[in-house]
């Protein structure tokens, strides 16, 4: 009866910490996170340091549309509380209330992906291509590497979900859906700053 | 294995997590975000005044969902702390660089 017999084949509490080695594994992966952070940060300076170079090319002002950065915004945001809502299904032991909230992020990541590589289209065709200028360069690889981590984190989640179905939530299996979860969180966070930076600050001029 | 799914019967002794912190995480990001984007598209504010407004938001923000949504206010969190406030710190000194000295 006692949900804390875990020698009856019952998942304990918190399965991510459970064993020493999924404790390690989100240490770990925090430690990478704070790598992530410098990485990101290495692109945002350069952004910084280059945005004013515009060449013959658009100004950030004119060239971005606050409403489908908001809209973006919007999304992920929504896919980060519905990756928290897949953890707490996770603590509960609901395998399949944890699956759905995760189909519904990898939904939500890939509606922003889909914003974001029409947002390109549309910047190439008014002129702004990646060799436009250097504030292009360093907008496009630091807006496009947030793209391909949101991308990264769709693929990963959803061969987390094929392994769920495989194997089941054991105390192997829930420290990967718990450190994929922070990791979506961290690319929220990323583009917290990104649409403040990028798109806000450049709107302002 | 098979009954992985159905333990679902919590003790009194495990606190149950609800979602309402999580909700309220969600509306006050929601709400930072709209209060920045309404700063700029006000338009017709004092460019450093809006600059501010913005930083202000968005560190409020993450700062709020790291807490909540990564969990870092949860105990047992002081080398995740430590390993990311370490990477905050790099990126601080790159990015004062990057927006004061590079063209001075």
């Amino acid at each position: 009866m006692s949900a804390h017999g875990h020698a009856d084949g019952h998942l304990p509490h918190d399965p991510e910490k459970a064993t020493l080695e999924g404790r390690n594994k989100i240490l770990g992966f925090w430690l990478f996170l704070g790598a992530e952070t410098v990485l990101f940060g290495t692109l945002f300076s350069a952004y910084l340091a280059l945005r004013h170079n515009v060449l013959d090319g658009p100004h950030p002002a004119e060239l971005f549309q606050l409403p489908m950065v908001f809209a973006a915004t919007m999304i992920l945001l929504t896919s980060s509380l519905t990756s928290v809502f897949a953890v707490q299904a996770l603590h509960h032991h609901k395998v399949k209330a944890m699956i759905n909230w995760l189909i519904v992020t990898i939904v939500l990541g890939l509606g922003f992906l889909g914003l974001e590589i029409y947002e390109f289209y549309h910047y190439v065709q008014e002129g702004h291509g990646f060799t436009t200028s250097a504030f292009s360069s360093s907008f496009y690889t630091l807006v496009g590497f947030h793209g391909a981590h949101v991308a990264f984190g769709v693929l990963w989640i959803g061969l987390l979900i094929g392994q769920i179905f495989k194997k089941g939530l054991t105390v192997v299996t829930a420290p990967k859906i718990y450190v994929s979860a922070i990791y979506w969180h961290f690319i929220d966070v990323v583009w917290v700053f990104i649409f403040t930076v990028v798109y806000l600050m450049g709107k302002v001029g | 294995m098979e009954n992985n799914q159905s333990t679902e019967q919590p003790t009194k002794r495990h606190k149950v997590e609800g979602p309402q912190k999580h909700i309220v995480a969600f509306v006050m990001s929601l709400a930072l975000t709209i209060i920045a984007f309404a700063a700029v598209a006000a338009g017709e504010i004092n460019t450093t005044f809006v600059y501010i407004i913005l930083v202000t938001m968005a560190v409020i923000q993450v700062f709020v969902q790291m807490s909540f949504w990564m969990h870092l206010k949860d105990k047992g969190h002081l080398y995740p702390i430590i390993g990311i406030v370490a990477g905050v710190f790099v990126v601080f000194t790159m990015v004062i660089m990057a927006e004061y000295w590079v063209w001075w």
